[in-house]
């Protein structure tokens, strides 16, 4: 049998290669709508002008003071730039902030987002809890950071920073500080466990009901493994806000150039102790404070932003892996 | 063993390590500091060298905060010294001793391209009270237009001081910025060819600013020293009532000992001078 | 003696344990409501429970004499009239507000519709860069660059000489506040309504496409009008976000408490103000003078009570479209 050639049969060009309908092209728009198109355009050109010049701007005064040197000097007060050292223990600072802030957050929000969503009762309550949160994403930082203060220098709290020889309470350190924190966080890490537990269709809890399973073992077993990504995104957007926060570190936190540990226990020493962060380094030594070290301040400026863009590279990555599931 | 015994038992172990630590700790006293960042550099080389010089009998913590928060946590027991730049005013809290320590200076600074050479007491006066608005008005002045105004917030020492020497106790007009920290007050003079401000002696000579001379006086560590220049304020070391045990040493170290002078003149003004 | 605890909780057990836990979350935000509102008590009742928040004389004056009170103050040293600094906050507020939700709206129907996939890409990560950015650096630029450019380049010594027994014009004040503020809130409302426009389904705006829509009138007559509740939420959420906004604004609004005059035409825009969380970072150093500390603790009160305020007029704002539909 002779083999025929047939001509290919013809195949429409995918969506992004056919030519714009006539209605889609411009010159076809009413003008309110030529106009609403570029301001559109403009709004975007404008948006990575700025992020540009931002980025730029850092970058450029950061790398330029920036040396290996300075992330493992400790820092000291000095008049002259060159006598304050380096940012090891800011850096130092952030973390353990960060760690202690998000590891209060954390159990109390995720705890509370699930109580929410899948018990929920008294009514009232919930409602309450639900506003009480919401008013603490909308409190300002440094209304947090007095309430701190007031609460953290009465005598019970003393075992959370010292009590000095003059029988005050310090009021003042990594504990006080990371109490706080955990406050600002709590809002986003809830708000994500929330919207985790409320996009699981309500078949899955069903079906675990329906094999004989308790509530809080369903919880437990299905629905909580299933919300992880949630709760890292949620844990991660809170991290970028305490990583970032000035106020509370300049209240809360003793005002310590470097770690100073508060009795001779190893770990619980540093966190009853003082030190400072990268966000109050530069705020003490930029402009905004005393400014005798403005080179090290964008140093550090910069080492802060790398912090916060790897956070947000962590949970850009969290939402994806969830994504692809 | 079951999780929850582990758990028990690690939690058993730290409680016994943090009871037990504060009984082995050792004999040395812990002397806490906070208060005004102006003299924090000073007091750390100072401790630093004090530690050298007595070791294992002292250890320290330095903190800042400003020159209030260290008055008020000494007042209230919550650290043993607090470091103070200004004097002690009738509003204090009662029972506090000050004990001096160490002199700075402050200038009157301008742009750099408004080197204005001398102010009297006068002029100075016609500034700040904003009866003068205009440079043309203010003779050796190179700059032209308004005359922008940069002071401290309240919060500061410094204002009052300002008033007291350099300005006959006539009061800073309203008109006058406030600006929160002395790093704030440098860069607003830096960059505004109209600006005048007041700031510690030390931003005169980074050179982003001038320092003017006041009554022919010119505003320098030199002048200050010799009692020439008047703008002079006292650093403090404040304490409840008299300094007792550690504290009472240190601070009678820095004020006698000759070691403790040299370090003071070399960033500040030595008290006997 | 542990093998009772392994036994798995009941469901009332487990509800009860868990809302403990989540009151106690509540317990501790009503008790910093409580412990700030009563904090702000003395200065409250030395003013008469409103009079504090209108004008009169310098508020700058007034907070440096409360400082020299000392610890035992009399009732006049209490004396507080804090408009200007409310006038400062609403205005920084509101205009910026405003417009990063015109610009962020536009920002947004740009990145999910008309942005080529490179010009996307570059985009969005530049959204969650501004997004990430502390304060601090915002201020430092805003200082180190936005207030010498104003003051040297766009407040002509004439204006300057114009007002020169009133107030100062030196560069920082109403412009730079708004345009800082306005940068640091836009990409979190960007964010939010991206999100939003791109979990309306598609099938709407082809729908509307297919009624013979352009890509415009498509995404702004369906995709924006879905996204509503988004859009009140970013709003809220800017607006909490700039009214709590210190540590930036203390160093470009102008430090100064000084109600600018609208009658004053464009100079308007360059005179100094001074917001209600800038103040009160500035002030707390201060805080052990009792006057002072109650002035603080009233400003944030007021703050407190008017994110409470956002939240509800959130709430509100969305009701209508939850009766549409919307999920909200």
């Amino acid at each position: 049998m002779a083999a025929t050639i047939e001509a290919p049969a013809p195949v429409a060009p995918a969506p992004h290669q056919r030519p714009a309908p006539r209605g889609d092209r411009l010159s076809s728009w009413k003008w309110s709508h030529r106009l609403a198109f570029l301001t559109c355009w403009a709004c975007g050109i404008a948006l990575c002008a700025v992020t540009l010049a931002i980025v730029v701007y850092m970058g450029v005064r950061g790398i330029q003071y920036l040396n290996p040197e300075l992330l493992f000097t400790r820092p000291t007060p000095g008049l002259q730039q060159h006598t304050t050292g380096g940012i090891l223990d800011p850096i130092m600072g952030t973390v353990i902030l960060t760690i202690i802030g998000i590891a209060i957050a954390v159990p109390l929000a995720v705890t509370s987002a699930v109580w929410l969503v899948e018990y929920g009762k008294p009514a009232p309550l919930a409602r309450a809890v639900e506003s009480g949160i919401e008013v603490v994403a909308g409190t300002p930082d440094i209304v947090i950071a007095i309430f701190g203060l007031a609460i953290f220098q009465l005598p019970i709290l003393a075992p959370l920073s010292f009590t000095a020889s003059g029988g005050g309470v310090f009021g003042r350190s990594f504990l006080a500080a990371g109490a706080m924190m955990s406050l600002i966080a709590l809002p986003m890490v809830f708000g994500a466990t929330r919207e985790g537990l409320m996009s699981i269709p309500t078949h899955v809890r069903e079906a675990s009901w329906a094999l004989g399973k308790t509530r809080i073992c369903t919880i437990r077993t299905i629905l909580l493994p299933q919300v992880r990504a949630n709760v890292a995104t949620g844990a991660a957007l809170g991290m970028g806000r305490i990583v970032g926060d000035t106020a509370v570190v300049v209240v809360l936190l003793g005002a310590t150039l470097q770690l100073e540990p508060q009795g001779d226990v190893p770990i619980l020493g540093n966190l009853r102790g003082t030190g400072s962060t990268l966000t109050s380094y530069v705020y003490g030594a930029s402009p905004a404070g005393e400014g005798n070290a403005p080179q090290k301040a964008y140093a550090a400026a910069f080492v802060l932003l790398l912090i916060v863009l790897t956070l947000n590279f962590a949970v850009d990555y969290l939402g994806r892996r969830k994504e692809t599931r | 063993m079951t999780r929850s015994r582990r758990l028990i038992a690690a939690l058993a172990a730290l409680g016994v390590l943090a009871v037990a630590a504060p009984a082995g700790a050792s004999a040395a006293s812990t002397i806490t500091i906070s208060g005004a960042t102006g003299s924090a550099p000073l007091v750390a080389l100072l401790a630093k060298k004090y530690v050298k010089l007595k070791p294992g009998k002292v250890k320290f913590k330095l903190a800042q905060g400003g020159g209030e928060v260290g008055i008020q946590d000494a007042a209230a027991g919550r650290v043993t010294i607090g470091n103070a730049a200004r004097d002690p005013r009738a509003s204090d809290p009662a029972g506090l001793v000050f004990y001096p320590i160490a002199k700075d200076f402050f200038c009157f600074d301008t742009h750099p391209s408004n080197p204005l050479p001398n102010l009297t007491l006068a002029q100075a006066q016609a500034i700040w009270t904003g009866q003068v608005r205009n440079w043309e008005d203010v003779p050796g002045a190179t700059a032209t237009g308004t005359i922008d105004l940069i002071g401290r917030t309240a919060a500061s020492s410094l204002p009052p001081l300002v008033q007291q020497l350099l300005l006959g106790n006539k009061t800073i007009s309203d008109l006058a910025a406030l600006k929160p920290s002395d790093g704030l007050v440098e860069q607003s003079v830096a960059s505004d060819k109209n600006a005048i401000g007041f700031n510690s002696g030390y931003y005169a000579s980074q050179k982003d600013v001038h320092a003017v001379s006041f009554n022919g006086v010119a505003c320098n560590l030199q002048n200050a020293k010799s009692g020439q220049y008047p703008g002079v304020r006292n650093y403090y070391e404040v304490t409840r009532g008299k300094a007792q045990g550690a504290a009472s040493a240190f601070i009678h170290w820095i004020q006698k000992s000759p070691v403790a002078r040299k370090i003071i003149a070399s960033i500040a003004i030595p008290l006997d001078s | 003696m542990f093998a009772r605890r392994r036994e798995p909780w009941t469901d009332r057990q487990a509800s009860w344990r868990l809302g403990a836990v989540a009151s106690l979350v509540l317990l501790t935000i009503v008790l910093m409501v409580g412990f700030v509102a009563v904090r702000a008590w003395p200065t409250l009742q030395a003013n008469g429970w409103v009079s504090w928040l209108g004008s009169g004389g310098s508020v700058d004056r007034q907070l440096g004499d409360m400082i020299k009170t000392g610890q035992d103050p009399p009732t006049a040293a209490y004396h507080l009239r804090a408009w200007p600094l409310i006038y400062g906050t609403i205005l920084t507020t509101a205009v910026s507000v405003l417009v990063g939700l015109a610009f962020s709206l536009f920002s947004a129907i740009f990145i999910v519709e008309f942005a080529p996939a490179r010009v996307r890409a570059v985009v969005v990560p530049a959204v969650r860069l501004l997004a990430a950015v502390p304060s601090v650096i915002y201020g430092l630029i805003g200082i180190l660059v936005l207030a010498p450019f104003v003051g040297n380049h766009l407040i002509s010594p004439g204006r300057k000489d114009s007002v020169q027994n009133v107030v100062q014009l030196d560069g920082t004040g109403v412009l730079v506040a708004i345009v800082v503020l306005t940068v640091m809130i836009t990409p979190i409302m960007i964010a939010i309504v991206v999100d939003a426009l791109r979990a309306i389904p598609p099938a709407w705006t082809e729908g509307a496409s297919a009624l013979g829509a352009n890509r415009w009138e498509a995404i702004w007559t369906v995709s924006v009008r879905a996204a509503r509740p988004a859009i009140v939420a970013a709003a809220v959420l800017a607006c909490a976000r700039a009214l709590g906004e210190a540590v930036a604004l203390s160093m470009v609004s102008g430090s100064r408490g000084f109600s600018p005059n609208p009658v004053d035409g464009i100079t308007y825009i360059f005179e100094p103000i001074r917001p209600l969380a800038a103040s009160m970072v500035e002030n707390v150093d201060a805080i052990n003078a009792p006057a002072v500390k109650s002035s603080i603790y009233a400003f944030a009160l007021l703050l407190l009570l008017s994110s409470l305020v956002l939240s509800i007029g959130g709430y509100v704002a969305k009701l209508p479209m939850r009766r549409q539909g919307l999920r909200v």
